[in-house]
């Protein structure tokens, strides 16, 4: 098990640092660094690449911006808001992105959770078709058209929930866009659990348990449900990632003050500095989540990591 | 026993020229695998109703374009904002060319076709707020889009599948280099590479098709890894290579043909989320730049005002949702068609 989650400590330290990289290479490609956007005579120039090291070699100068960034000083925005520290931007926004996607994450899990059981335990009747109706819609829609469609029908129309964020109101304004966010995933676990769940009831553990004499109720929760929840787990990951695309767009139509707001913004106004230092934090995040996606299951699961040391 | 014995002639030692033969098992009747993954592709409805709504948009972009004297760059100052309006439905009081419009007094119900004196002019979609027609962009869109998404998918589905194959069949260490670069890959989200591809490049087709490649092949490596490492044991392979195969005849003529099935199926899912992210793309202005426009763009352009004129963003909404949908569909039925035994998902 040690040699497992070392192994995939190692491989996430090497992806991230492949990443900086990447982004490291970007910034110097990038036009229009700010040393020569100004009336700089030579010897300014030369000053401002001592003063910050511009004229070390190649390697120390990716060293340094490797402990910067992990430090988290992640440069400084151009465009945007002149000469604020990225993180300075990024401290308020943050908390909101995180609260929104986990609301989004945490409903539709349950709700797919539970209308995938339903689906199973129902098997073709009218109540599976809905579920299976719905969540193939949930799965093929994008996110933002949900956001649309909410935005115009709750928002604009019956004037449930503010069609536009409201730092005053934060609970009742992150409802539509926490429910737009959590169909995809909502639709996906309720797909997932309905197939696992058919597997589980017609194993014959189950059939064990119920010649045993156990009642429906022990029978669904702590044999079925149970062992079709592990290989939920790893569908997780992906959903994260989907989650991450789609809360940029749903940010920017219910005007969240987030982060994924922040990135288009960037994108739309060239501010490169930005792009870069967000582009480093959502993947921060993503590999973070995939290692502890991973580790969770190789717990569960004892096959999954003894395959991998098998390799 | 009898005390016959045979007596071997010349005969018995001849060539037989029978290659023709020699593939074919005359003890059972051949089960043609293609007919039976047809029959059963064919006995799941949802899956053929994907399929048939997949052509139709196909066929619709392909000559939507066309039908009318519009074209999806031309714009008509006088003719901006108008609401959809089709000649053989006008009678019926739908699309008559009316829309409601809030004002400071209530909900009017306006109809610019006759304010404007526009007595014969039809836009089956209505115009943008540039006046040009929602029909022609639209389908203009939808054709733009299918190209991307399919360039993708294809180009993918060979990437892809080369590297897994590769991967899978010579295991060892050349397996784990080439699994270790793979996890490194997957391990940059995907929304990372290409707005940063984007930003560097210039957008344009060629541009989103390439961001779509460099995300979109690890899903299709894996699979083909994965066959690869469950067939490569088999007696086939090994009769192959016992009469002298080299590693790359086994590799693309012994057992890719048999892989043929999930890939395809692979395939069919990956055309949505390259339909997806080209959107997405569009929304947060990366896609296609004007005036071509996709149907993540025809979205985005929608959005704008999608309060005042909701009818703009309504068709390119349902096309995208529609061909993501018979995407889904059609995906699931293939890949139940080609492995019954597989659980489905």
């Amino acid at each position: 098990m040690k040699k497992y989650i070392l192994k995939r400590v190692l491989t996430s330290i090497g992806t991230l640092l492949a990443i900086i990289l990447i982004l490291f290479i970007l910034m110097r490609l990038m036009p229009g660094s700010p040393f020569n956007d100004e009336k700089l005579t030579d010897d300014q120039r030369v000053a401002l690449y001592e003063k910050y090291g511009l004229d070390d070699p190649i390697v120390i100068q990716f060293g340094r911006y490797v402990v910067n960034m992990c430090k988290g000083d992640l440069g400084v925005s151009y465009k945007i808001s002149k000469n604020t520290p990225i993180s300075q931007l990024i401290e308020s926004r943050l908390p909101i992105s995180i609260g929104i996607g986990f609301y989004a994450v945490f409903r539709g899990a349950i709700i797919g959770l539970i209308l995938g059981v339903i689906a199973a335990l129902k098997r073709d009747t009218i109540l599976d078709t809905i579920c299976t109706i719905i969540s193939v819609i949930g799965v093929s829609v994008p996110s933002y058209v949900f956001a649309l469609g909410l935005s115009y029908t709750m928002g604009y129309k019956w004037k449930w929930f503010p069609m536009l964020y409201d730092s005053a109101d934060a609970f009742n304004s992150s409802i539509m866009p926490s429910i737009a966010l959590s169909m995809f995933t909502m639709a996906s676990i309720a797909r997932f659990t309905r197939t696992e769940m058919i597997e589980v009831l017609g194993s014959e553990y189950m059939l064990l348990a119920e010649s045993k004499g156990l009642s429906g109720r022990k029978l669904l929760f702590s044999h079925a449900l149970r062992n079709a929840l592990i290989p939920i787990i790893t569908v997780l990951a992906p959903l994260i990632v989907d989650l991450m695309t789609g809360s940029l767009v749903v940010e920017k139509i219910f005007a969240i003050p987030g982060v994924g707001s922040l990135l288009v913004n960037a994108i739309q106004s060239n501010d490169y500095n930005v792009v870069i230092a967000l582009s480093f934090i959502y993947s921060a995040l993503y590999i973070a989540i995939m290692l502890v996606v991973d580790i969770l299951y190789g717990i569960i699961d004892p096959r999954i990591r003894l395959g991998k040391e098998g390799e | 026993m009898s005390d016959v014995t045979y007596v071997p002639t010349q005969e018995d030692f001849k060539l037989k020229n029978n290659s023709e033969e020699l593939g074919l098992d005359s003890n059972y009747a051949s089960q043609n695998f293609w007919k039976e993954v047809l029959i059963r592709f064919f006995h799941k409805k949802s899956a053929v109703v994907g399929l048939i709504l997949i052509l139709l948009i196909i066929l619709f972009a392909a000559i939507g374009p066309g039908m009318n004297d519009y074209t999806y760059e031309g714009m008509i100052q006088e003719e901006k904002n108008l609401a959809p309006r089709v000649s053989w439905l006008e009678g019926l009081g739908i699309f008559d060319g009316s829309e409601t419009v809030s004002t400071s007094v209530g909900d009017v119900q306006v109809n610019k076709y006759e304010e404007g004196g526009l007595t014969d002019v039809y836009y089956w979609f209505g115009s943008d707020i540039y006046g040009r027609d929602l029909w022609t962009r639209c389908w203009e869109g939808t054709r733009v889009s299918l190209i991307i998404a399919i360039a993708a998918a294809l180009i993918d589905m060979i990437i892809g599948m080369s590297y897994g194959l590769i991967s899978g069949f010579f295991g060892g260490k050349v397996d784990m280099v080439m699994q270790r670069i793979l996890e490194i890959c997957n391990g940059i989200p995907r929304l990372v590479i290409v707005t940063l591809l984007l930003l560097i490049l210039k957008p344009g087709m060629l541009t989103i098709i390439f961001a779509l490649l460099l995300t979109e092949w690890v899903g299709m490596s894996r699979i083909a890894r994965a066959e690869m490492l469950k067939l490569k044991e088999q007696e086939f392979v090994l009769a192959s290579r016992t009469l002298g195969a080299g590693s790359f005849f086994i590799i693309f003529k012994e057992v890719l043909p048999n892989i043929v099935g999930p890939v395809i199926t692979q395939v069919m899912f990956s055309i949505p989320t390259a339909i997806f992210t080209e959107a997405f793309l569009s929304f947060v202005g990366l896609g296609i730049p004007v005036p071509r426009c996709s149907l993540g763009s025809l979205i985005s352009d929608g959005y704008n005002s999608f309060t005042t004129h909701p009818y703009q963003i309504i068709p390119p909404i349902i096309i995208m949702a529609l061909l993501m949908l018979s995407f889904n569909l059609l995906g699931d039925g293939l890949r139940e068609a080609f492995d019954p035994k597989m659980k489905e998902m």
